[in-house]
C-alpha cells in the first residue's frame, strides 16, 4: 500500500483538490470549475496535484472522496430532463398547492416557484392506501402499462412516484415500479417510499421529484467518474459526500441524488466537527464568511447538528419557505446575506444598511477595480486597514484603495459621518447582522450559543470573527490551516455514513412493536448493504437509532438518539424520559400529563471513523512582524504589527491588536485577544478574561 | 443618534422580539400558532408605545397588539407596577378581537426603573364557552372574558385568576403551557434587552424610542405625501355563513398637508347576529396592514409608522361592533377589510395593489367516533381559495391573502382522525380571466370512516358574491359547499350521516386588466403548460 488519498470538492466557482499521504504530507490545488463538463475540472485538478507531488495515479489506493455541486446546479438552473410524477388520483396538483402557505405576509407581489414537474406531466393513478397502511385499492396493471407507453411517446425518461400514505405502506408504489421496470426498463423511477418515507405528502413529493429530476444527471455522472478513475489506473471506487455529513458509495449516491444537495457545505461543517474532536471542544460554531454569504453551523457534542428538513433554490435567497422543501437529513446550517461583497447603503430612514444585495465576485467590491461602484464590506475592510491593498491574494490582485474611499465617502456624506466612522459602521453593522442571524439559528434549535468557541474560515471569516465572537459572548476563536481548500479537506475526514428514516405515526403508549421491528430491520439491512457497497465490511458497521417524537397535539418534533435499537428493549418509559429531557433542554419545560407520539423512526449506519492525521509544517523559530500598518479599530487609527502566518512557530503567542496574513485571508486580531499557534496548525485566539486572569 | 448607532440598536431590538416570537411559535400547543404563526410579539417603551415588533405573525394580531399597549398603560400606570408583575387580557375590545387570543404584557425593570414592556398575543387552544365557530348569540356565550388583570404579582402567581382560568377552559394544561411560554419568552427578551443596553452604556430606551418613533413617523408621512391627494373609494361585497351579504365600504383620504391617511368605513353593513363581528382595533389592524403593504412595506412596524394612519368606523357597524355582539369568528369578516382599501388605493398606486381574492380561509372542525366507537374532536383545519391578480403577475392559486395560513397535510389529518380525502386539486379556470389571471381555488372532497353520526362545522364564504376583478379583469368563480351533491349554506354545526360525502370548492381570485382577446373567447390558462 502506498497510502495516498485524494479529495475533490467541486463548488460554484472553484474546484479544490487535496492529496494526502497517510504519513501526513498534503498537497493542495485549486482550479476553476468547468461548468460545461464538471469532470474536466476534476481531472485537470487531479492531474495537476499528482504532478505537483510527483505521484502516479495508481498510487492512490486509499480513498477517493468527492463533493459536488452537480445536483444543486441541475435544480437551480432547471437543467434536468423532462420528468413525470405519478400521484394518487384526485391529488394531481400537489406541487402547485404546496402547503398553501404564503411565506411573506406583507408582500402582495409574492411569487412562487414553478414546480419541477408541470401539471401536464403529472398523472393520477387509481389506487389508494389508507392511513393505517391498509390497501383500499390495488394498482391496475393495464393503467400503468398505458402510462408507460404514454411516457415513452413523450420522451420522458425519469418519473417520481408519490402515493398518499405510501410512507406507511410502500406496496402500491413498488408494484408500479415493478410493472414499469418490466415495460419501460430504461425509465428511472424514484419512489417516495424509498427516497423519503415520511408523513406529509407535499414535502415527501417535493423531495421525490427533486430526486427523479436529477437522477438522469447524477447516475451517468457518477458512473463516468468511476470509469474515468479506472481508466487512469485508480482502482478505488469513489465515495460521495452527502448532505448529512457522511460519505457513501457512488451507486447509492447515484440513486439518491437528493441526498447530495448540500454536499460541499456539509463538508465544510465536517471540518468544524473534525477540529472539535482534535482540540477536545464539545461545542463549536463554524463561521464561514465568503464573498456573497456567510454560513454558520452549530457543533454539539463534537457533531454538527443535522436537520430533517431544509430547502433548495429559494425564490428569495434568504427567505425561509420560498424554496423547494426536502426531507432528507442535512447538516443544519444557516446562510446569511452577509459577505465581503455585501453592499452598504443608506435607507429612507437614514440608517446604514449592509446586504443582502451583493456585488459578488463580478463586478465585485469597488476596490477590485472591475467596474463595481457601490461600497461593500471588503471596501470598508480595506479603508480600515484590515486588508492590505498590495497583499491581497498574496499580492496577485492589487486593490484600489482610493476607489474604495471615494465610494464610502459618498455614504458618509448621506449619514453626516466621517469616512472612518462610516467604514467602521459597515464593519460593525455586518458583524451585528451575522451575530443576530446566528443567535436566531441557535434560538430556533434551543441551543445556548453563549460562550461557544467559533471556528472562522472563508475569505472574510477571519477578518470579522473577533467582532462577531464578542457579540456572541464567545471567548475563543479557532483559525484552521488550509483555509482555502477546507471543504475538500473536510471530505477526507468524513466517515462513511447513511441516515435512514421511516414515518410511522404511533402513540408511545400503544406502539405496534412488530411493525416497528420490521421497519428497523429494513433500515438496518439497507444501511449494511450501502456501506458494504462503499467497501466497509459488515462487522465494522455501527448502527445508531433515533426517533422523532412530540407531545400529542404539537406539530414540532424533537429528535432523540439511542445507542441500541429501541425494539430490543421496547422500553417506552426510557424513550419517554429521553424525549422529555431533550424537549426540556430545548423548550425549558416538560408537559408530563401529555401523551407522547412517535412520528419517525431513524437508523444511521456509520463506518469506522476516518482518523487521518495531517502533518503541519510550522516554522522552527517564532516569526517576527513583517511590517506595521495603520489600522482603525476605533478612532483614531493605530499602528498594528503584521505577521505572515507561514512564518509562525508552534506555541508562538501574538497579542492583539495584530494582523496575521495568509494568501487567501487575513486574521484580524482585535484588542484584548491573544492568539497562540497550536501544534495542529490552528491559530487559537482567546480573550484573557476566559483564561482566568 | 447617528444612522450607524441607531441601525445597530434598532436591528438588535427587532431581532430580540423576533427571537421571542420564534421561541413562542415552536413551543405553542395551539395548532394555528404553530402552523400559521398566529401570534405576535413586540417591545413597548415605558409609555406603552410599540417600538419593535417581530417580523412574523398575522396582521390582525400584530397591529392590534400595538393598540393593546396603550390600553395596558392606561389601566395600570407604569409607576404602580413592580418587578415580577405580569399583566393579561383577552378583552376583544382591548386586544385581538376574540377571547381565544390572550395578550400577556410584562414590564421590564432596569436599575429599579420601569423602562419597557414585552408583549405577546397568541391564539390559545380553548377559552371555554361556545368553542370554534360563529354560532354564539352574544359575546358571553363565547367563553371566559379576562379584563386587564395581573397574572403574576411581584413574581407570584395570582392564584384566584389562575384557578378561574383553570376551571373555565377545556384544555387547562395546554392553556397554562402556552401562558407559561408567553411569560418566559418575555423573560428571555428582558435579558437580551438589558445585555444590549449594558453593551452600549445605556440605562433606558427613552432616547432610542423617541428616535425610532420620530424617524418612522416622518418616513411614513413623507411616503404619504408622494401620493396623489384626494379621497378615493372602494367597496367589497361577500356572503358569509348563513347566506347574508356583508358590504364593506371605505373612503380613503390622502391628506398631503398633514401627511396622513384617513380610512372611513361609514356605510358598511351593520353588526351581525352571528359571531362574525369585528372590534374596531381588529379593523384598524387590517386597515393599517393594507396601507402599509402598499405604502412602505419595508419600513418596520411601530407606533410611529402606524400613527399617520387613522381609521374611523361608526359604532354598531360590523367593523366596530358594540357589546354584547358575538365576535368569535371575526376573521371571517376581518380578512376582507383590506379589499375595499386596496380597491380605493388602486386609483393612486395601481401597480402595488391586488384584485379581490377568495378572502377568508375556509375552516373546518369535525367531531364524531372512529370505527371502534372511540370519540374524537379534530382541531380546526383550513383551506384557501385563490389570491387576486396583480398588475404584472397572476394571482397565486390556493393561497390566501391577507392571511397566509398553511394547510394541515392530508396525511397528518388522515393519521389523526378517521377522515378519508377523495380529492384535493385545483379548480382550473376558477380564477378570474384578465391580462393577469386571478388565482384558482381548489376542490376538496372527504368522507369519514365511521359507523356513527358525526358533526361538521365548516365556515365558508364567497359562495354567492364573487371576488371582483380590477381594471377590466373578470371576477373569480364563487365557492361551493356541498354535502352529497346538495348545496349547503349553514353557519352552525351540521349533524351528518355516517357515509355522507362533503365537497368544498373554494373561490377563485379576481383578474387584473382586460383579458387579452375578450372574455368570451379566452380559455382558462392551464397552469404549468
Amino acid at each position: 500500500m502506498t497510502g495516498f488519498a485524494v479529495a475533490v470538492d467541486i463548488g460554484g466557482t472553484f474546484t479544490d483538490i487535496v492529496l494526502r499521504h497517510n504519513d501526513g504530507r498534503t498537497w493542495v490545488d485549486k482550479t476553476l470549475t468547468t461548468h460545461g463538463d464538471l469532470l474536466e475540472g476534476f481531472f485537470r485538478g487531479l492531474d495537476g496535484v499528482l504532478a505537483d507531488a510527483g505521484v502516479a495515479p495508481q498510487s492512490i489506493d486509499d480513498v477517493v472522496v468527492h463533493a459536488t455541486t452537480v445536483v444543486t446546479n441541475a435544480v437551480i438552473e432547471r437543467k434536468g430532463p423532462a420528468t413525470a410524477l405519478l400521484v394518487t388520483k384526485g391529488f394531481r396538483d400537489i406541487l402547485y398547492i404546496r402547503d398553501e402557505h404564503r411565506y411573506d405576509m406583507f408582500d402582495a407581489q409574492i411569487e412562487f416557484h414553478e414546480p419541477l414537474v408541470p401539471r401536464a406531466s403529472t398523472f393520477g393513478i387509481d389506487e389508494r392506501t389508507i392511513a393505517d397502511g391498509t390497501i383500499a385499492k390495488t394498482v391496475d396493471r393495464d393503467e400503468i402499462a398505458a402510462l408507460a407507453e404514454d411516457l415513452r411517446e413523450r420522451g420522458i425518461n425519469s418519473t417520481a412516484v408519490c402515493l398518499l400514505n405510501a410512507y406507511r405502506n410502500p406496496t402500491n408504489e413498488r408494484q408500479i415500479r415493478d410493472i414499469l421496470a418490466e415495460l419501460a426498463p430504461d425509465l428511472y423511477v424514484s419512489l417516495s417510499s424509498e427516497v423519503a418515507p415520511q408523513i406529509r405528502e407535499y414535502q415527501r413529493c417535493s423531495t421525490t421529484v427533486i430526486n427523479a429530476y436529477t437522477m438522469p444527471i447524477s447516475e451517468p455522472y457518477l458512473r463516468r467518474l468511476s470509469e474515468l478513475l479506472g481508466a487512469r489506473g485508480i482502482q478505488q471506487r469513489p465515495l460521495i459526500m452527502l448532505s448529512n455529513g457522511g460519505v457513501i458509495g457512488a451507486e447509492v449516491a447515484g440513486r439518491f441524488p437528493v441526498r447530495m444537495i448540500e454536499s460541499g457545505p456539509a463538508a465544510g461543517a465536517l471540518v468544524a466537527s473534525h477540529y472539535a474532536e482534535l482540540l477536545g471542544l464539545d461545542r463549536l460554531m463554524s463561521f464561514d464568511m465568503g464573498g456573497t454569504t456567510a454560513k454558520a453551523c452549530l457543533i454539539q457534542d463534537r457533531q454538527p447538528l443535522v436537520t430533517g428538513t431544509f430547502e433548495v433554490d429559494r425564490r428569495y435567497r434568504f427567505k425561509s419557505g420560498s424554496g423547494l422543501p426536502i426531507i432528507v437529513p442535512c447538516i443544519d446550517m444557516i446562510e446569511i446575506g452577509a459577505g465581503g461583497g455585501s453592499i452598504a447603503t443608506v435607507d429612507d430612514l437614514g440608517l446604514l444598511k449592509v446586504g443582502p444585495e451583493s456585488a459578488g465576485s463580478e463586478p465585485g467590491p469597488v476596490c477590485y477595480g472591475r467596474g463595481g461602484h457601490q461600497p461593500t464590506v471588503t471596501d470598508a475592510d480595506l479603508v480600515l486597514g484590515l486588508l492590505d491593498a498590495a497583499n491581497f491574494l498574496g499580492g496577485d490582485m492589487r486593490l484600489d484603495r482610493a476607489g474604495a474611499e471615494q465610494a464610502i465617502a459618498r455614504l458618509a456624506t448621506k449619514l453626516g459621518a466621517s469616512l472612518e466612522e462610516t467604514a467602521l459602521g459597515i464593519y460593525r453593522v455586518v458583524g451585528e447582522s451575522m451575530a443576530s442571524a446566528a443567535r436566531a439559528h441557535a434560538t430556533d434549535r434551543g441551543v445556548d450559543y453563549r460562550g461557544m468557541p467559533v471556528l472562522a474560515f472563508g475569505g472574510a471569516g477571519p477578518v470579522h470573527a473577533c467582532y462577531v465572537a464578542e457579540l456572541l459572548q464567545s471567548d475563543r476563536i479557532i483559525y484552521p490551516p488550509l483555509a482555502s481548500v477546507l471543504s475538500a479537506f473536510g471530505t477526507l475526514v468524513t466517515p462513511l455514513r447513511l441516515d435512514l428514516a421511516r414515518g410511522a405515526l404511533g402513540r408511545l403508549a400503544a406502539l405496534d412493536w412488530a411493525e416497528i421491528g420490521e421497519l428497523i430491520d429494513e433500515m438496518e439491512t439497507e444501511g449494511h448493504r450501502a456501506l458494504a457497497d462503499a467497501g466497509c465490511p459488515s462487522a465494522a458497521v455501527r448502527l445508531t437509532y433515533g426517533t422523532d417524537m412530540r407531545y400529542l397535539g404539537q406539530q414540532n418534533e424533537v429528535s432523540v438518539d439511542f445507542a441500541r435499537s429501541p425494539v430490543l428493549s421496547r422500553d417506552t418509559a426510557t424513550m419517554r424520559e429521553a424525549f422529555e429531557a431533550a424537549y426540556e433542554s430545548q423548550y425549558g419545560l416538560r408537559l408530563s400529563d401529555s401523551e407522547v407520539e412517535v412520528v419517525t423512526w431513524r437508523v444511521n449506519a456509520h463506518g469506522p471513523s476516518a482518523s487521518r492525521e495531517r502533518r503541519v509544517d510550522l516554522a522552527a523559530q517564532p516569526g517576527a512582524p513583517k511590517a506595521e500598518r495603520m489600522v482603525l479599530f476605533a478612532a483614531p487609527a493605530e499602528p498594528v504589527p503584521v505577521y505572515d502566518r507561514a512564518a509562525l512557530a508552534a506555541g508562538q503567542e501574538i497579542a492583539g491588536p495584530a494582523i496575521i496574513e495568509e494568501r487567501e485571508t487575513t486574521i484580524v486580531l482585535q484588542k484584548n485577544w491573544l492568539a497562540q499557534v497550536d501544534v495542529t496548525g490552528c491559530i487559537i485566539a482567546s480573550r484573557p478574561s476566559a483564561k482566568g486572569t | 443618534m447617528d444612522g450607524i448607532e441607531l441601525e445597530i440598536l434598532w436591528s438588535n431590538l427587532i431581532s430580540t422580539v423576533s427571537d421571542q416570537a420564534r421561541a413562542l411559535q415552536r413551543i405553542a400547543f395551539s395548532p394555528v400558532v404553530r402552523e400559521a404563526g398566529d401570534l405576535a410579539a413586540a417591545l413597548f417603551d415605558a409609555h406603552g408605545r410599540m417600538i419593535a415588533q417581530a417580523v412574523t405573525g398575522t396582521p390582525g394580531h400584530i397591529n392590534s397588539l400595538a393598540a393593546a399597549g396603550q390600553h395596558f398603560v392606561r389601566a395600570h400606570a407604569p409607576e404602580t407596577l413592580r418587578p415580577g408583575d405580569v399583566l393579561i387580557t383577552n378583552d376583544p375590545w382591548l386586544s385581538a378581537g376574540h377571547f381565544f387570543d390572550i395578550t400577556v404584557f410584562t414590564p421590564v425593570f432596569h436599575h429599579d426603573r420601569l423602562i419597557a414592556f414585552f408583549g405577546s398575543t397568541i391564539h390559545h387552544t380553548d377559552i371555554g364557552g361556545y368553542g370554534v365557530g360563529a354560532g354564539a348569540r352574544d359575546v358571553h356565550e363565547e367563553g371566559l372574558w379576562l379584563p386587564i388583570l395581573k397574572l403574576y404579582e411581584a413574581g407570584l402567581p395570582n392564584e384566584t385568576l389562575h384557578s378561574i382560568i383553570r376551571r373555565n377552559v377545556r384544555t387547562p394544561d395546554e392553556v397554562f403551557g402556552d401562558l407559561a411560554a408567553q411569560v418566559s419568552s418575555a423573560r428571555v427578551g428582558t435579558e437580551r434587552l438589558i445585555a444590549l443596553l449594558d453593551r452600549h452604556g445605556l440605562t433606558d430606551i427613552e432616547a432610542l424610542s423617541e428616535e425610532i418613533i420620530n424617524r418612522s413617523e416622518r418616513a411614513t408621512r413623507d411616503a404619504i405625501r408622494q401620493l396623489q391627494p384626494g379621497t378615493y373609494r372602494g367597496e367589497s361585497h361577500f356572503d358569509v355563513p348563513g347566506g347574508s351579504i356583508v358590504s364593506l365600504k371605505s373612503s380613503v383620504t390622502i391628506d398631503n398637508e398633514a401627511g396622513e391617511i384617513l380610512i372611513d368605513f361609514a356605510g358598511s353593513s351593520e353588526a351581525s347576529p352571528i359571531g362574525i363581528n369585528v372590534t374596531i382595533n381588529y379593523t384598524a389592524a387590517y386597515s393599517t396592514f393594507a396601507i402599509r403593504s402598499v405604502l412602505n412595506p419595508d419600513l418596520p412596524n411601530n407606533y410611529g409608522s402606524l400613527l399617520p394612519i387613522k381609521v374611523s368606523v361608526p359604532p354598531g357597524s360590523i367593523l366596530n361592533c358594540q357589546y354584547p355582539s358575538p365576535v368569535n369568528a371575526r376573521h371571517v369578516v376581518g380578512m376582507y377589510v383590506p379589499m375595499p382599501i386596496l380597491k380605493a388605493l388602486y386609483h393612486v398606486a395601481p401597480e402595488r395593489v391586488l384584485a379581490e381574492g377568495a378572502g377568508a380561509v375556509w375552516t373546518i372542525q369535525i367531531q364524531g367516533k372512529d370505527l371502534a366507537g372511540r370519540p374524537f374532536t379534530s382541531s380546526m383545519f383550513n383551506y384557501s381559495g385563490g389570491m387576486g391578480a396583480r398588475k404584472s403577475k397572476d394571482g397565486p392559486a390556493a393561497t390566501c391573502y391577507p392571511t397566509g395560513i398553511a394547510a394541515v397535510p392530508i396525511e397528518v389529518l388522515e393519521a389523526t382522525i378517521p377522515i378519508e380525502f377523495t380529492v384535493k386539486e385545483l379548480r382550473l379556470g376558477s380564477g378570474g380571466a384578465g391580462a393577469q389571471r386571478g388565482g384558482d381555488g381548489q376542490t376538496i372532497g372527504f368522507r369519514m370512516r365511521t359507523r356513527d353520526q358525526w358533526l361538521l362545522n365548516a365556515v365558508t364564504s364567497r359562495t354567492k358574491h364573487v371576488a371582483e376583478g380590477l381594471d377590466g379583469g373578470l371576477p373569480g368563480a364563487p365557492g361551493r359547499y356541498r354535502i352529497n351533491e346538495h348545496s349547503v349554506s349553514e353557519a352552525r354545526k351540521i349533524t351528518m350521516a355516517p357515509d355522507d360525502e362533503v365537497l368544498l370548492e373554494t373561490p377563485g381570485g379576481g383578474g387584473y386588466g382586460a383579458p387579452p382577446s375578450g372574455p368570451a373567447t379566452t380559455p382558462p390558462r392551464v397552469v404549468g403548460k
